[in-house]
């Protein structure tokens, strides 16, 4: 069960891929990150991308975002062929992403970490600064309150002053999600949403994700924690060794023995040996 | 006395305006420029070739020789800078980042240094340009002692101008953005942003300030030569906005009070220590490299710290006092 044809025959509702990655493969001096991985990721639906530690997962998501530029293969945005783009026009696009390890504007407050997000604004025209003044305050106007919804509904507008840098661990996560929603993405890539957060938090952020769903988002991201995966990612896909090993539901995916071999059989044997 | 009020008012304002320049580059958009001087040398020599008279018969070598009137030989002289950073940028700020830049920077101000020396044709060499002729001194009858008090004033307006205009730059969401890829160029990237040509852009206003600088300088004393703009120079406007405050306009005219004016300017006026000539101006030097390792040690912020949250004071943030604040451990329905 290898390749990105298995992601339809196994889905009742057949959907469009949004970002499909053919082939990928990247090397660093010889090690294969990412060793011709290719996958699906159907529109509007939460995907999981799961595997071993040093199975390729932050690489592939690093190359799917534009943050390297992988050897060979493709990736495509719907109909356009991105393969190698650079972030920014990538992002453009609407493809927006978090990072592994938070990425906050240190510098910024929690509130100018949002109003920094949306691309290709006005007021980064100088021509618009100094000439279109009104344009730029308006539009700055509506940014503002947008971010101050968002930073609402993902409970750091208390914290909209603070600068970013003094945000806690959890606190950091929340603002990288909630930048990236500022930027109205059509696709989000999340690296590790979860990581070192404690549970409650985890239980929210897994409701922010569902909720991004309800609003059209596709979201494809790396977890770790099955539980997450179990209860808010439609399908799954299975990365092992820079390849993908599989796709699906979960619950299918328990079955499959190369699967539980390479990845749940790795977390059971590690939780026996603890 | 007055000639050396209004002199050390001059340096004031004019490093002032070196000191925003270099605040847009570095203190904004996080590149590290040590070949600033060079550009504040491009501003200063072109000033000077756009208002002298052609060459010919005036014992100096150089080019152009347009005989500009001020200003516009002045604004001429910063997009020649500015010109100047286009293409450095082009070719350095696309590849390189951080220390790898700042190497390459600081080997083409040497470079720059060592051409504009030998290279007589040019700029006239290790002599420099001299003799270039003083704004409104004829229209205004102005002796050598009262252009000094007029033209610290026509730097004093320049400095307010430019202070006004980078102060809206900075404020604006393009100095938003500036920060943003500051503080972490992979994250603006995944946003949107377009990291080089941002950083060109921030590069480029810098650089005409650089221009603006060094156009003064050269109008002010009527004379500008490659002893003026040594690499090692670069360090002083960094010592300037370090001390003053990266990131703060009010820094880096605090910056330049204290550095430009009253340590490295003041002294040259005092009296010299007899059997050591030149003593004072090498014991400044040091004094300078002690403030800045001090200031870095106790006070990196500088004296007067940035401000957090300079954008998007429209008051929308103040009008939701009364909104209520979400419980940290609230769970909306999924």
């Amino acid at each position: 069960m290898t390749g990105a044809g298995v992601l339809d025959s196994v889905t009742p509702t057949q959907r469009q891929p949004v970002l499909r990655c053919e082939g990928i493969t990247k090397a660093f001096q010889g090690v294969h990150a990412v060793n011709g991985a290719s996958f699906d990721v159907p529109e509007g639906r939460i995907t999981a991308l799961i595997g071993p530690n040093g199975a390729g997962k932050t690489t592939a998501v690093n190359i799917l975002s534009g943050a390297m530029r992988c050897d060979s293969g493709r990736e495509l945005i719907g109909d356009t062929d991105v393969t190698n783009w650079p972030s920014h026009r990538i992002a453009r696009l609407g493809l927006m992403r978090t990072f592994q390890l938070s990425r906050e504007l240190g510098g910024l407050t929690v509130l100018e970490n949002l109003l920094a997000a949306p691309a290709q604004q006005a007021g980064e025209s100088l021509v618009n600064v100094f000439f279109r003044p009104d344009l730029v305050k308006r539009q700055e106007r509506a940014h503002a309150e947008r971010a101050l919804e968002v930073l609402e509904r993902y409970g750091l507008y208390e914290l909209r002053d603070n600068a970013a840098s003094d945000l806690s661990g959890g606190q950091k996560k929340l603002l990288e999600i909630a930048r990236a929603v500022m930027a109205s993405p059509r696709i989000l890539l999340l690296d590790e949403p979860m990581a070192g957060v404690n549970p409650a938090l985890i239980e929210r952020i897994g409701s922010y994700i569902l909720d991004l769903k309800a609003g059209g988002v596709t979201v494809l991201m790396v977890e770790h924690n099955l539980n997450v995966v179990e209860q808010i990612c439609d399908y799954v896909i299975v990365l092992a060794e820079g390849r993908t090993l599989a796709t699906g539901r979960l619950s299918e995916l328990r079955e499959n023995a190369e699967v539980v071999k390479a990845y749940l059989g790795e977390v059971i044997d590690a939780g026996s040996a603890r | 006395m007055v000639y050396y009020v209004f002199t050390l008012v001059f340096f004031l304002f004019d490093y002032f305006i070196l000191a925003m320049g270099l605040n847009i580059q570095y203190g904004e958009a996080g590149i590290l420029n040590f070949a600033y001087i060079g550009f504040v040398a491009i501003g200063a020599y072109f000033t000077g070739v756009f208002a002298l008279p052609s060459s010919t018969g005036t014992g100096q070598h150089y080019i152009l020789g347009l005989g500009l009137p001020f200003p516009i030989n002045l604004l001429l002289g910063g997009l020649a800078a500015m010109c100047f950073a286009f293409i450095v940028a082009l070719i350095t700020l696309r590849r390189l980042r951080t220390d790898y830049l700042a190497i390459v920077l600081i080997s083409l101000s040497l470079v720059l240094y060592d051409f504009c020396n030998n290279f007589v044709s040019l700029f006239n060499g290790a002599d420099g340009l001299f003799n270039v002729p003083e704004p409104f001194a004829k229209s205004l009858h102005l002796s050598t002692n009262s252009f000094i008090p007029f033209f610290a004033c026509v730097a004093g307006v320049i400095s307010l101008l430019l202070w006004f205009v980078m102060s809206r730059v900075m404020r604006a969401p393009i100095g938003r953005t500036f920060r943003a890829i500051r503080d972490d160029e992979v994250a603006a990237a995944a946003l949107g942003k377009d990291v080089f040509r941002m950083q060109l852009k921030s590069m480029l206003i810098g650089s005409f300030y650089a221009g603006i600088g060094g156009g003064l300088l050269i109008q002010f004393g009527g004379s500008f030569n490659p002893t003026a703009w040594l690499p090692g120079e670069t360090f002083v406007v960094f010592a300037v906005l370090i001390v003053g405050g990266v990131g703060n306009n009010i820094g880096a005219f605090v910056g330049a009070l204290l550095v430009e004016t009253l340590l490295i300017h003041l002294p040259a006026f005092l009296p010299e220590i007899p059997g050591h000539p030149g003593l004072i101006e090498y014991f400044d030097n040091g004094v300078v490299g002690v403030v800045l390792m001090l200031m870095l040690w106790f006070r990196p912020q500088g004296i007067v710290p940035a401000r957090l949250r300079r954008t998007a004071s429209f008051g929308v943030g103040e009008r939701r006092h009364s909104a209520p604040a979400v419980a940290e451990t609230s769970v909306p329905a999924a």
